[in-house]
């Protein structure tokens, strides 16, 4: 594969943003289902739990599920 | 027989999170899980039709059934920080895409991935590599530059293992969950060595008074 401008770019990127102490998959997981309701009730989960912020802005794996789950709840709601 | 006539007298109205719990631990009342069941699906169904190409319904029912399985299973470890409906769609949405990640990707090896970009990626950084439209000559100089200083880090700094996984991750971008499966680790082990890896990048742009900002304007 090719390396592209826009790959050493994203890898410059996720460099940068490194914390000292980032959580895991695991510990965002357990975590997620709360931060899902805080933000369809309008509250801020960010300033709540910022360490799952922090691993969403991070990993792909994580926030494709967090996005999908909020996808759901609010379909339920509905 | 009273607790079974109280699960079948609530079936009607929501359930609180207690009631769920009560429901669902073992053996499961059928009502409740047939409520569980259909919340699921008319989650499951909007959150997942955009990754499914075909037969979603089906991919839906089957997903549903896998993860009222682990559900039922794990009803003891809901903490009732939020609603039990909003847990238990959370193990269904993750049952989902983890089904579809391993399809999706079924015939993916790490090994062909490290085989075919080993000698190509150093051709590259000689070559100007970057494979959209040339830059001008000073350009292209530069962006030599940070390549090569970028490449230099990784063979440097990083482990084995660690240049295995930002190769499939970020510069092939295969799910985390399908590269953790195929280094036989788990998806948390592999973000805690990745972060590893990238502590160790950012430290040694930091040693070498690399400021990322001023890279990423060269590029």
């Amino acid at each position: 594969m090719k390396l592209t401008q826009d790959k050493l770019k994203s890898m410059i990127r996720m460099v940068k943003m490194t914390l000292d102490h980032e959580i895991g998959c695991d510990d965002c997981y357990d975590q997620l289902h709360e931060f899902a309701e805080l933000e369809l009730q309008g509250k801020t989960p960010e300033k709540a739990m910022p360490s799952v912020k922090e691993h969403l802005e991070r990993c792909g794996n994580c926030r494709q599920e967090y996005e999908a789950l909020l996808k759901a709840l609010e379909a339920v709601a509905a | 027989m009273l607790n079974w006539f109280k699960k079948r007298k609530n079936s009607g109205k929501a359930l609180s999170n207690d009631e769920w719990v009560e429901q669902l631990t073992p053996p499961p009342a059928e009502q409740a899980v047939a409520k569980l069941r259909m919340i699921l699906i008319r989650g499951l169904k909007p959150a997942l039709y955009k990754y499914v190409d075909r037969e979603l319904d089906q991919f839906v029912e089957d997903t549903t059934q896998d993860a009222l399985l682990k559900i039922l299973d794990k009803v003891h470890t809901f903490r009732g920080e939020s609603k039990f409906t909003t847990w238990a769609m959370k193990v269904a949405v993750r049952e989902g895409l983890s089904e579809l990640r391993r399809k999706k990707y079924n015939d993916i090896s790490l090994s062909d991935l490290v085989a075919n970009d080993d000698e190509s990626g150093r051709d590259e950084i000689n070559q100007m590599s970057f494979t959209d439209e040339s830059p001008g000559p000073d350009r292209a100089t530069h962006e030599r530059m940070i390549l090569q200083k970028v490449q230099k880090m990784i063979d440097e700094e990083l482990t084995d293992k660690q240049k295995t996984a930002i190769n499939a991750l970020m510069m092939h971008g295969i799910p985390i969950e399908v590269v953790a499966e195929q280094m036989g680790t788990n998806r948390n082990a592999l973000y805690k060595l990745v972060h590893d890896a990238r502590l160790k990048m950012k430290d040694r742009l930091m040693a070498e008074g690399i400021d990322p900002d001023e890279m990423l304007n060269q590029l």
